[in-house]
């Protein structure tokens, strides 16, 4: 891969060089427009060589009730009652590649997880060691464990597609134009174009979802019911995780230096008091206190 | 243990001294019997090795670690069953020592000055029994560490078949916990080694000197011997 890293896990400190620059890169998904097709969901697993995950039946057309290893591009359906009837809300679920990524940062292996200089948030399974840390860290519960493997698994956006010119598998088999694939500045763009129709439609509440916890994603979604991102399976507000953060930011400095600090302690006093001896058996009372 | 007596074949009668505890065998003291050294060492080396295997992924500052068992997946594999075995050991020890380990109350000001004082070779309690308070509280302590390391360590051995906030806490109490383990355990090993000589020959031999047990444990020495302890005229 001949993209910069931007980020990388477990690194004690490193920033980059600025040399080279590449503008964020971002998928747009418009729920408006998705038809249900799940042509994207194929078309992932063709290019990624990913084999064929069994199905099952959630009540729904959807194909699996979640994420899986071997299949990291969902659709999921979501039925509402309105007035006039059933609504179906159909959303592209996949790894949210997000500008503060809580799998980056819960993540204890030395560059399993990477983000690329075009935000892209993507696993290394070399370096990977099978902690699952990542998948309690991620706001949107993405990434999964795979006991084939022994590794974690999950969307990469393409990386190795888009790293040379190419989009996403998924946005090339879109065959409705529902997503799109380009600079985040251009997709906002085009969210933002869309959700001014949405609200001529009669949809007030739509909204871009580019949520502000975790400093926007690098897949915009245009909800037509944006004040309910529950509907869609979505977070309301995602944010990487207080437990990782504490950790992370304040207990390991923290706790490196009272390891050090102890064995300093230990050496110091030693120094001042020397070792406490029990003189010899020759004079029996030799340790105790005068009377 | 420089004083002791050249040593003589081992005389059958003091192979079986050895095996009990608080007898006075020549001129030592049996102050740990066998099964409670092999305790101790069984903690110390599973301990030992959760320490060397958990560091490294903790924080990478402590990544060398993670080479001397072949790399930080083997370290991810490893960590929690040393866990394990910590515990299991830990269990062992806490039921071989805890007699032995009520707090009395006038040795509650171990938390503070008291402790002070024994760090600057002040405090000569005549009192002190087989254990001072400090020796206490550190038993107490990492009993309750070693509960804590092992109910936060399951959770993050599975950490998707429990809650994410549960989780977010698992990674501090095991964080928290260690740490204090951890600096609790380098005074330890200072202490029993170095700082207070005669000391480490008991976790080994199993037997401390006289002057040693009347230095550090005047009432144990007492129980022990039988013997007053004399006042200087």
């Amino acid at each position: 891969m001949s993209l910069d890293i931007r980020r990388s896990s477990a690194s004690v400190w490193g920033s980059l060089s600025g040399l080279r620059t590449a503008p964020t890169v971002s998928k747009y998904i418009d729920t408006t427009t998705c038809i249900g097709c799940k042509a994207c969901e194929v078309a992932c697993q063709e290019w990624n060589d990913l084999p064929p995950v069994e199905t099952h039946q959630v009540g729904t057309y959807q194909t699996l009730p979640t994420l899986h290893p071997d299949y990291w591009n969902l659709i999921r359906f979501n039925e509402r009652d309105f007035d006039g009837g059933i609504v179906w809300l159909m959303r592209k679920d996949q790894c949210m590649h997000c500008d503060e990524p809580g799998c980056l940062e819960a993540c204890p292996a030395p560059g399993a997880i990477v983000q690329y200089m075009n935000g892209i948030v993507d696993v290394n399974p070399d370096q990977c060691i099978g902690c699952k840390y990542c998948e309690t860290g991620c706001p949107f519960d993405v990434p999964r464990f795979s006991k084939t493997t022994g590794k974690m698994a999950k969307c990469t956006l393409c990386v190795d597609r888009v790293s040379v010119g190419l989009e996403p598998a998924c946005i090339k088999a879109c065959p409705t134009g529902c997503l799109h694939f380009g600079t985040k500045e251009d997709m906002l763009m085009l969210a933002n174009g869309r959700v001014q129709q949405l609200k001529g439609n009669g949809f007030a509440q739509a909204s871009v979802y580019d949520p502000p916890g975790v400093n926007g994603t690098s897949v915009i979604t245009v909800l037509a019911h944006g004040d309910h991102p529950e509907w869609y399976d979505l977070p309301g507000n995602p944010h990487v995780p207080w437990g990782v953060k504490i950790w992370k930011k304040i207990i390991r400095p923290l706790g490196v230096i009272a390891i050090f600090g102890a064995i300093a302690g230990a050496f110091a006093h030693y120094t001042k008091y020397g070792p406490k001896e029990a003189r010899g058996s020759s004079d029996p009372d030799a340790n105790l206190p005068p009377a | 243990m420089s004083t002791a007596a050249p040593r003589a074949p081992m005389d059958s009668a003091v192979v079986v001294a050895r095996n009990r505890e608080d007898v006075v065998v020549g001129n030592e003291i049996v102050r740990h019997r066998l099964f409670s050294r092999l305790m101790h060492w069984t903690v110390a080396l599973t301990f030992l090795i959760a320490l060397l295997t958990g560091l490294p992924i903790w924080t990478p500052v402590f990544g060398w670690m993670a080479h001397l068992f072949g790399g930080l997946t083997v370290a991810r594999l490893l960590h929690p069953w040393a866990g394990v075995a910590f515990f299991l050991a830990s269990i062992a020890q806490f039921f071989e020592w805890v007699s032995d380990m009520r707090v009395e109350p006038w040795e509650k000001d171990w938390v503070g000055p008291r402790l002070t004082r024994y760090m600057r070779y002040e405090e000569d309690d005549p009192r002190t029994g087989k254990y001072n308070g400090g020796q206490k509280l550190y038993f107490w302590a990492v009993s309750l560490a070693a509960l804590g390391l092992l109910l936060s360590g399951l959770l993050m051995w599975f950490p998707t078949a429990f809650p994410r906030w549960l989780m977010q806490l698992a990674f501090i109490v095991h964080d928290f916990t260690f740490i204090a383990f951890l600096v609790a355990l380098v005074f330890h090993i200072y202490l029993a080694t170095v700082a207070e000589p005669g000391t480490f020959g008991s976790m080994i031999r199993g037997t401390v000197t006289r002057p040693w047990a009347r230095l550090h444990h005047p009432r144990w020495y007492r129980e022990v011997t039988g013997e007053e302890p004399r006042r200087r005229p």
